[in-house]
Order: structure tokens, then sequence, then C-alpha cells
């Protein structure tokens, strides 16, 4: 069943108002990154030894 | 008579001041015996009056990681319970009741530590002996926390019992969680001290089994970093977004975050134990695999924190990537310490993953990389939330204003804190990677080459500590002055709402047996086994030894 005109004018205004969050996405990238990256050095550090 | 701003009465001004009073004296005690340890070990001061650095280093631990933490968040929670669900005259007796039992067996344990007759630092590991005074005087404490818990949830039940259907306040949610786990969590070191330190102390019996008091131990001191952190995210989580102008990103995110705290920080203390003999490998295993769930909810809060922080910035107008960030109201000391302390939970986290992990464990155990950790962690992150929480939360229950003034000096002291941390615990991480070793004082170690590497850090981690050292005069001060200075005014008490683009809360994240069963369940499951072989095949105990450290 198609949608009725306004239930698709409602789910525009609801993508419309949808927070952007770009900058929030690649901060927590950035965070597991820096864990891992971290991670690896000490892991390093115990095969060296 | 209520107040309209705070919603709080002049009886709950009271009983949350008489907490961080003692929280602000431990500060300023406890800190100086950083500042004198720090000193101690970069080979520059002896201790004068025959005063033992075991000693100073037991007041030290003892005093921050123990009492300031404790009175702080039990004086804060009830703060946040009395705002949301009230609390009646009868509860804030039972309060009373408990904090002077927790303030009573502060002052035993605290003398007995003084009288240098307790050098057994504040995880207290057996063999070393402390005097009895010394155990009696923590197990005071912890029955004085019990009191507030129970009073606690006496105050979210009332309240549920008068608001039928409707979803408990979120604050006083986590309020509730945390004592959950403080509850359940101190119930293993209330079994070691009553069941074993105590009556061997006493001379009751004359030995005692390590490995049990240990494990024990590690049971309650892993959930007790958690109890620590827990308080900090409630303020992370409710009340920064109301100081930057935005609203709670997600009031199911949070609440789904805490309950996996509640279930995942306990069966876990065997990564505390990872080089401990007569623990089944496997069972060490699987109680590091339930640790790395901890970092979901710790993830969880990263993105919600991140996702107020860009909605609240672009709501303002602020755009960009990261424009977001310019929006955020860097200048009010309420908003940037916590976010200093939010920043130093990067690399504390990324610490603990390091620490709890099997093989990396190896490199870094027993050494001062671990005292490292913890000072991002509890040194860093949650107390300058503490700070943060202070700015306001003190002068609300004064009656007095946050000045201006007061404010720059809390930035300065805030960007104090942090060279000062940064210097003390980089130069302990690197050092301990170098395989200095924690707990110890001032040693040469006979001329060995490798401990000759380590000297120059200890210098670093003495003038890291006299900066930190600088950093608690200054909140010392502002504390005094947020108590009996500020000019009289009416400090507003930060509650945030949630985003109207957040998902109604489900009913199901408030079904308590349903959490608490599970996690018994995970307690049981990680722990039954593993203790009953731990008592099992016990090597034969050993006596005490109260004069091994002075």
């Amino acid at each position: 069943m198609s949608n009725s005109p306004l239930q698709k004018q409602n789910k525009e205004i609801a993508s419309e108002t949808e927070p952007e969050l770009k900058g929030t996405l690649i901060a927590v990238f950035a965070i597991g990154a820096f864990i891992v990256i971290s991670w690896f050095i000490v892991f390093a550090l115990f095969v060296a030894r | 008579m209520i107040s309209a701003k705070t919603g709080l009465t002049k009886y709950d001004n009271k009983l949350v001041m008489a907490h961080m009073y003692v929280a602000f004296i431990s500060l300023f005690i406890g800190g100086l015996m950083g500042l004198l340890q720090t000193l101690v070990r970069s080979g520059t001061l002896t201790l004068p009056f025959g005063i033992g650095y075991y000693q100073i280093l037991t007041i030290h631990g003892v005093l921050l990681a123990l009492v300031l933490t404790t009175f702080f968040i039990i004086g804060f929670q009830f703060a946040l319970m009395n705002k949301t669900v009230g609390m009646t005259d009868k509860q804030r007796e039972s309060a009373w009741f408990g904090y002077w039992i927790m303030l009573f067996g502060t002052t035993t344990t605290a003398i007995t530590i003084l009288l240098g007759k307790a050098n057994v630092l504040y995880t207290f590991y057996a063999p070393l002996k402390a005097f009895p005074t010394f155990y009696i005087g923590l197990a005071l404490v912890v029955i004085g926390s019990w009191i507030a818990c129970f009073t606690n949830f006496r105050q979210l039940y009332v309240w549920k019992k008068k608001h039928k259907g409707e979803k408990s306040p979120l604050l006083a949610f986590m309020v509730v969680i945390n004592m959950l786990l403080w509850f359940i969590a101190t119930l293993g070191v209330a079994a070691t001290v009553l069941l074993q330190f105590i009556p061997w102390s006493l001379g009751m019996v004359d030995t005692i089994n390590v490995l049990l008091s240990r494990t024990l131990f590690w049971y309650f001191g892993h959930p007790l970093v958690y109890f620590w952190l827990l308080p900090a995210y409630m303020a992370w989580y409710a009340i920064i977004p109301k100081i930057i102008g935005g609203k709670i990103f997600s009031d199911s995110l949070a609440r789904l975050a805490f309950i996996l705290f509640l279930m995942f920080s306990i069966p876990v203390g065997f990564h505390h134990q990872l080089t401990e003999p007569g623990i089944d490998p496997m069972w060490k295993f699987i109680q590091v695999v339930l640790t790395f769930m901890v970092i979901i909810p710790s993830l969880l809060t990263a993105f919600s924190m991140f996702a107020t922080f860009e909605v609240t910035g672009r709501k303002k107008g602020y755009t960009g990537l990261f424009g977001w960030l310019k929006g955020l109201p860097w200048k009010d000391v309420r908003f940037f310490a916590p976010m200093i302390g939010m920043l130093f939970f990067i690399p504390a986290g990324t610490g603990g993953i390091i620490n709890a992990s099997n093989q990396m464990n190896q490199v870094i155990h027993n050494t001062i990389w671990v005292t490292g950790h913890f000072h991002l962690t509890v040194g860093s992150t949650v107390i300058l939330t503490f700070f943060g929480i202070s700015y306001w939360l003190i002068p609300a229950l004064t009656g007095r204003k946050l000045t201006a003034k007061i404010n720059t000096l809390g930035i300065i002291q805030t960007i104090v804190w942090t060279v000062g941390m940064t210097i003390m615990s980089g130069s302990m991480h690197i050092a301990g990677l170098l395989g200095a070793p924690r707990r110890s004082s001032y040693s040469t170690y006979g001329g060995t080459e490798q401990a000759s590497e380590w000297i120059s850090y200890q210098i670093a981690q003495a003038v890291g500590g006299s900066i930190l050292f600088i950093g608690i005069i200054l909140m010392v001060y502002i504390f005094i002055n947020m108590v009996w200075f500020a000019p009289k005014g009416v400090e507003e008490f930060p509650l945030a709402e949630v985003s109207e683009h957040a998902e109604p809360t489900p009913m199901f994240l408030e079904n308590w047996k349903l959490w608490i069963g599970i996690t018994i369940a995970l307690i049981l499951f990680a722990y039954t086994i593993p203790v009953i072989d731990i008592i099992q095949h016990a090597p034969p105990g050993s006596p005490p030894f109260d004069t091994l450290i002075q």
C-alpha cells in the first residue's frame, strides 16, 4: 500500500530534523583507532621482549 | 523551606555539605601525602620524625581512593535523589546515621595509620597485617555506606509507589544502579574483612588464606572503580547537556549503559590477578572476556557525549565537520573541568584495555604504569568531573554564587591539574614500560643499570606531583570561597531534559528483577568454581607479618 501524502510529508519532516552526527561518527572512530594502535604498540613490546 | 531554584531544603543542604567537608579535607591531606611520596621517590627528600614512606603511601591511598571518593559520591548522590525523588525526615535520619558510622570508621582507620600501625597500603594485601582497628574502621565505613544504599533504594521505592506506571527520573535510576553495584561489590570485601582479616589480626586464628583474601578483595576492587566512575557519568549524561544549553541525547541509551556497567563490572576481578598462581587460567580467560564487555557501555557513553555536543553546537548555528566544538562553553568551568576529565578518559580507558589483556599484563604488572593508569582514571577523569560538579553544587547548597573570578580560577586550576597530571602520569607510564616497580620507596637497587634508567622519570613525577599539589591548594581555596566567602545568591542546580529526537524509553529497562538476576547469575558463573577450587586446594595459610615494610 502506498503512503498517503500526509505520511510522506511526515517522513520528510522527520528526515529533515534528524540530527547530523558526522563529526560524532569520526570522533568515535578516532577513539577506536587510538585504542587499537596503543594496544598493538604494547603488544609489539611484549613480543619484542 | 524548599528553595525554588535548587529544589532542596536546608536540611538536604546540610546533609550533603557534611559529606563534602570530609571529602575536601581528605583531598588536602591525601594530596599532601602524594606530594611527599613523589619527592621521596625522586631521591631528594628523606622523611623527618621517623615517618615511614609506606605510612604516607597508605594514608594517600586510603584518604583519596576510599574516603574522598566515597564521601563525595554519597553526598552528591543524596543531592541528586533529594532533588529528583525527594527525601522524608525518616530517610534523612537514616542518611545521617550512615554518615556518622562512616565518619567514625574513617577516623578509626586514619588514626591507626597515623600511629604507624597499618603500613599495609590501601589494598591491605595479606600477609601484611595491620592493627585490628584498621580493619574494623574500614568495615564501619562499608556498613555506613550500606545504610546510604538502602536509604537511596527506599527513596526511589516510595517515589515509585506514588507514581505508578511512570518511569523513574533518570538520575534517580542511575544512583540506584550505582548503589546496587556498590552493595553487591562490597559483600566481597566485607566477607574478607569480617571473616578473614579481623579474626586473624586479633590472633583468634593463626593463619590466613592469602589467595582467597586477594580474590575477595578484587571481587570488590574492580567494581570500586565503576563506583567512582558512574557518578561522573551521571554528570556527563544528565547535567552537562543543561550546562552547554543542550539536551540529553537519549534517555534509553544512558539507562542501558548503566545496566551494562552493573552486569559487567563485577565478575571481572581476575584481570587484576592475571599473574596470580592458584587460579585456573580458563577462569582468568572467562573474566578477561567479561572485562572487555565493559568497553561497550564506555563507548556508548563516548558516542552519546559527542552526539550531545554536536547536536547542541549545530543548533547554535555552528557548521562544518567539527565546527560545533566552537559552540561549547569552554570558558564555563562547570563544563571545562568535566570535559577535560572526559578527554583524559580516552588514554585512561585505553590503558585499562592494555592492563586487562593477558599478554600485555605481563609487560606492565606491578610496574608504576599501573599507578599512572589509575591517576588518569580516578585521579583525572573522576576527580576533574567531581571538581566540575563542585563549582555549581557547593554554591547551590551554601546559598552563594559562583563568581566570575572563581570561574576563572577554576579554569586555571583545571589547566594546572592537566599539566601536572600529564607530566606525572606520563612519566609513570613510560617508567613502568621500562620496568620500574610500583609501591616502592626510593632505591638505587644496588646500583643496577636498569634502575638508573628510571631516576629521570621519578624526578619528572616529583615535578608533576608538585604542580598537582598547587592544583589541590587552588581547589581547596575555591571550596572555602564557595562555602564561606562568595556573595550570597542562588546558583542553578542544572538538570537536563531529554531531546525531542530521542525514542521513548522502554519500560523493560526498569525491570530491576531481570537486571539484578542477570548480574547475580554472571557473578555465580564467574566465581563459584574458582573460589571452591581456591578453598579446597589452598596451600598452608600464612601467619601475619606486621613489621615487614616500614
